[in-house]
């Protein structure tokens, strides 16, 4: 088990150094930031003073080094837009993504697991089919839509919710979240309704495919044999033989959403980290493309580390073997 | 009497409904775009101009054609070819309750340099040499050569407290610690991307503003800040797009207001001896350089059916060009006539240069940069080839353009241009003088494009302080550069604010601030 650890965080290791060498070539390659910046009437001496000032006038290898050198010591630059730490201004922003990642994971796996076990349980009932039919509805109709929509009907039309931003905050044990106030959590249902859709569809229909595949095999049919009532089949028996597939794509979901839930965000002005890193995109704010690419690298792995760990729980025949 | 007794209990009955609106003190406002910080010393962001205003005044101010207007300064003049004098406002006062000098100017054109980013604000001071307090409420400043243009520079110096010390940076304005100015409002509070909060400053110089409590919040998404709007969250959003100003005009609940923008979208034609990307007839390529023959800039010029651009493509939120600036600007020529779309003249130019038949040329345009960029230029690529050109034409976003446009890597562009200071030297000077970085011309001009007659007028109107001598000179050197067709002016692009209806009153402006003190409950 240890060995498997350390194994693991120097795959992780390897792969943050080789994405972070990614993003900053990919990055310089774009162009100049100074150019996209600086304002029409600065003569070329003012620009060349910047480039310099910045750095930029190195050769790119040189700028790398710089760049990794500063990580190591744990500073991840500075802002060229917002004049503030990268590290502070992502983590200014990213509990109000966290919130609604949170919220909008639990429905889509409180509905979205039960309804696809019961659509896999009878498939051929008319609620079944109805599941199917919302399910693909869910994951092909286009988010920033059925954003648009809910913000239609819900904000315009009656007036039930508002249509856009993060409610207030509250203190919560020792955090400050938006979800310990009435007026935060009128503000987070619909983005996160609009969040889960995609997930809640994902998820229905991996859980029916292993939920009809399950009940054909011979365990099912045993357990039947004995006598056990449906209940226990297919919550005890069935649930955990179709974690494994659901867990994983649960898991590379939760990170992709975590880090790129920018069409919500935008859609419903909800002050996230998605949003803040197309923001740096669109203005080519170097040190916060780099450093949150390199930081979303980081997340992407350690999810997948908690995958295989849940894996080994849920299912003895995987062996955690070192580096593997 | 029996009527009148009625009517004016009605009107009174309508007064106590409508009062408690009229009563309302708080203004929610929906914008695009917000500051990225509270130093009003970091970038030279129209935004960030737009929001600190509200708490830091500046020096000069501009009023809502660009023209100058007093600020801090109750007037200025230039007492010789290097020295300008600006004399102070008396009784204003910062919100800490400390009196305004010129020490706080001083201070503040100091401080630029020290402090400021990447978008950086020395481009308002690179004239300044040395500033000299005269008496308190005196100022004088000498300057690198001559500087007619000293006055607009310093519509965008913010001025704060001499007190606020060297050491202060992003971190004490973004806390409020140190964002004391003169202005309407202070500061309450501000989140990056988020709201900023401000509250009516009672001893404002210019009177204390309607509004008690203002939020200026980021929406960046134009479907979300109408939505904004229309599910009452907000009072007044700026940038409506053009679908939704469509659809507004026939909902009594909502009231627009539109504007003049100063941004113009422009063709630059790369008249160089060799064109970045080649021009191709039957896809081989053209000995020279087409476009530095006159005949076929004035083709593409009488090509293009401007009012068809406003009309259909920009949903008649829009005014067709012919030239750089809006008319009222400072150097605006009046001789230049309407730009007539006429496709024989056209043709029979083009033939006349030698291409009866077009040619292929790539035209390469900003994408959602300013509203309605990306279909004008799809617009204009139809255009012209109904004059028989292929046009391979592709709008790329700014993150791609800009840097590649530095560079000079396109035969023929289209941008938006904005002459935000009000006067024709920031637009003709970047863009259409020969490129001198010694005299500090022509860092926009990347078409190449060098006409000594045009120079030489341009250059005699940067060395004139006298403001009618030096209009006229600008006006000439306009004509010039437009009539030589050095850029082809298309459209004005027009801006709308959207609010609930009879709830305020404000009047748009050319540079499309929204500035809340200038706004009214109705």
């Amino acid at each position: 088990m240890f060995g498997y650890l350390v194994g693991r965080v120097a795959q992780a290791v390897v792969v943050v150094f080789v994405m972070s060498i990614i993003v900053f070539v990919g990055v310089y390659a774009i162009g100049n930031p100074i150019d996209v910046m600086i304002d029409p009437g600065a003569t070329a001496e003012i620009r060349e003073n910047l480039i310099r000032q910045y750095g930029l006038d190195q050769p790119l290898w040189r700028q790398y080094f710089t760049f990794v050198g500063n990580v190591l010591q744990g500073d991840l630059g500075r802002s060229m837009v917002y004049n503030t730490s990268v590290t502070g201004l992502v983590f200014s922003r990213l509990p109000a993504t966290l919130e609604l990642v949170l919220v909008s994971v639990t429905i889509a796996s409180v509905i979205g697991i039960p309804a696809g076990l019961y659509a896999g349980y009878k498939p051929d009932s008319i609620a079944a089919k109805l599941i199917m039919a919302l399910s693909v509805l869910g994951f092909s109709v286009p988010t920033f839509w059925i954003g648009m929509l809910l913000i239609m009907a819900f904000a315009v039309e009656l007036g039930w919710l508002p249509s856009g931003g993060r409610g207030e905050v509250a203190q919560f044990l020792w955090f400050k979240t938006s979800l310990a106030t009435t007026n935060g959590w009128e503000h987070v249902i619909m983005p996160a309704i609009n969040l889960s859709l995609f997930k809640m569809g994902l998820l229905i229909r991996l859980t029916r495919a292993g939920m009809v595949e399950a009940m054909g095999a011979e365990y099912v049919r045993f357990a039947r044999a004995q006598g056990l009532p449906d209940r226990q089949i297919v919550f005890s028996h069935i649930l955990r033989n179709i974690s494994i597939p659901v867990i994983t794509v649960f898991g590379l979901e939760l990170g992709s959403t975590l880090a790129f839930a920018v069409v919500t965000e935008t859609v419903f002005n909800w002050p996230g980290v998605g949003k803040l890193i197309i923001d740096s995109i669109l203005q080519l704010d170097r040190p916060v493309m780099v450093s949150y690419l390199v930081m979303v690298v980081i997340l992407f792995v350690m999810i997948n580390l908690i995958v295989d760990l849940i894996y080994a729980r849920l299912d003895p025949r995987v062996r955690l073997k070192g580096g593997s | 009497m029996l009527k009148t007794t009625l009517r004016s209990g009605i009107a009174t009955l309508a007064v106590l409904v409508t009062a408690p609106m009229a009563m309302s003190q708080d203004l929610m406002i929906g914008l695009r775009a917000g500051p990225d910080s509270i130093d009003p010393h970091w970038s030279t962001l129209g935004s960030q101009a737009e929001a600190l205003r509200h708490v830091f005044d500046t020096l000069v101010d501009v009023d809502e054609k660009l023209q100058l207007k007093p600020g801090l300064a109750v007037s200025w003049e230039a007492i010789d070819e290097t020295t300008w004098e600006f004399k102070m406002r008396e009784g204003v006062k910062f919100h800490d309750g400390s009196d305004f000098d010129a020490e706080d100017v001083k201070f503040s054109i100091e401080r630029i340099p020290e402090v400021t980013g990447p978008m950086p604000m020395t481009l308002y001071t690179k004239y300044v040499d040395t500033v000299e307090v005269v008496d308190p409420m005196t100022l004088r400043i000498t300057t690198k050569g001559m500087a007619p243009s000293l006055p607009n520079d310093f519509t965008r110096l913010f001025v704060v407290p001499s007190e606020t010390g060297m050491e202060a940076r992003n971190e004490e304005f973004n806390s409020g610690e140190k964002a004391i100015g003169t202005g309407p409002y202070t500061f309450v509070s501000w989140q990056p991307k988020g709201d900023l909060v401000l509250s009516r400053f009672d001893d404002y110089w210019d009177g204390a503003p309607a509004w008690e409590n203002v939020t200026r919040r980021e929406i960046a998404d134009d479907a979300a800040r109408v939505a904004a709007l229309k599910s009452g969250q907000v009072d007044l959003i700026n940038y409506v797009p053009a679908t939704d100003y469509l659809s507004m005009q026939n909902d009594n609940s909502l009231e627009t207001f539109v504007s003049d923008s100063v941004y113009i979208l422009n063709i630059a034609p790369s008249v160089k001896d060799e064109e970045p990307q080649p021009i191709k007839v039957n896809g081989v390529e053209v000995d020279g350089n087409p476009l530095q023959d006159l005949r076929v800039r004035k083709a593409l010029d009488l090509a293009i059916n401007r009012d068809v651009l406003v009309n259909v493509v920009l949903e008649g939120l829009g005014k067709p060009a012919n030239q750089l600036m809006p008319e009222g600007f400072f150097g605006y020529s009046d001789k230049l006539g309407v730009r007539e779309y006429d496709i024989e003249q056209a043709k029979a130019l083009l033939a006349e240069a030698g291409y009866p038949d077009g040619f292929e040329i790539d035209f390469t345009c900003t994408n959602n940069r300013v509203p309605g960029d990306a279909v004008v230029c799809e617009a204009l690529a139809q255009m012209w080839s109904r004059l028989g050109l292929t046009v391979n034409a592709q709008a790329l976003n700014g993150t791609v353009y800009f840097p590649a446009a530095a560079r000079e890597e396109y035969t023929m562009t289209m941008s938006a241009w904005g002459t935000l200071t009000g006067e024709a030297a920031y637009t003709y000077g970047a863009l259409t003088h020969t490129k001198d970085p010694e005299k500090g011309f022509g860092n926009f001009n990347r078409s190449g494009y060098s006409n000594p007659e045009f120079d030489k007028v341009f250059y005699e109107g940067s060395q004139t302080l006298d403001t009618e001598a030096r209009r006229k000179l600008y006006e000439d050197a306009s004509f010039i550069a437009m009539e030589d067709r050095a850029l082809i002016p298309t459209v004005i692009l027009q801006t709308v604010w959207a609010a609930k209806a009879d709830t305020l009153d404000m009047t748009p402006r050319v540079d499309q601030e929204t500035r809340a003190y200038a706004i009214t409950p109705e």
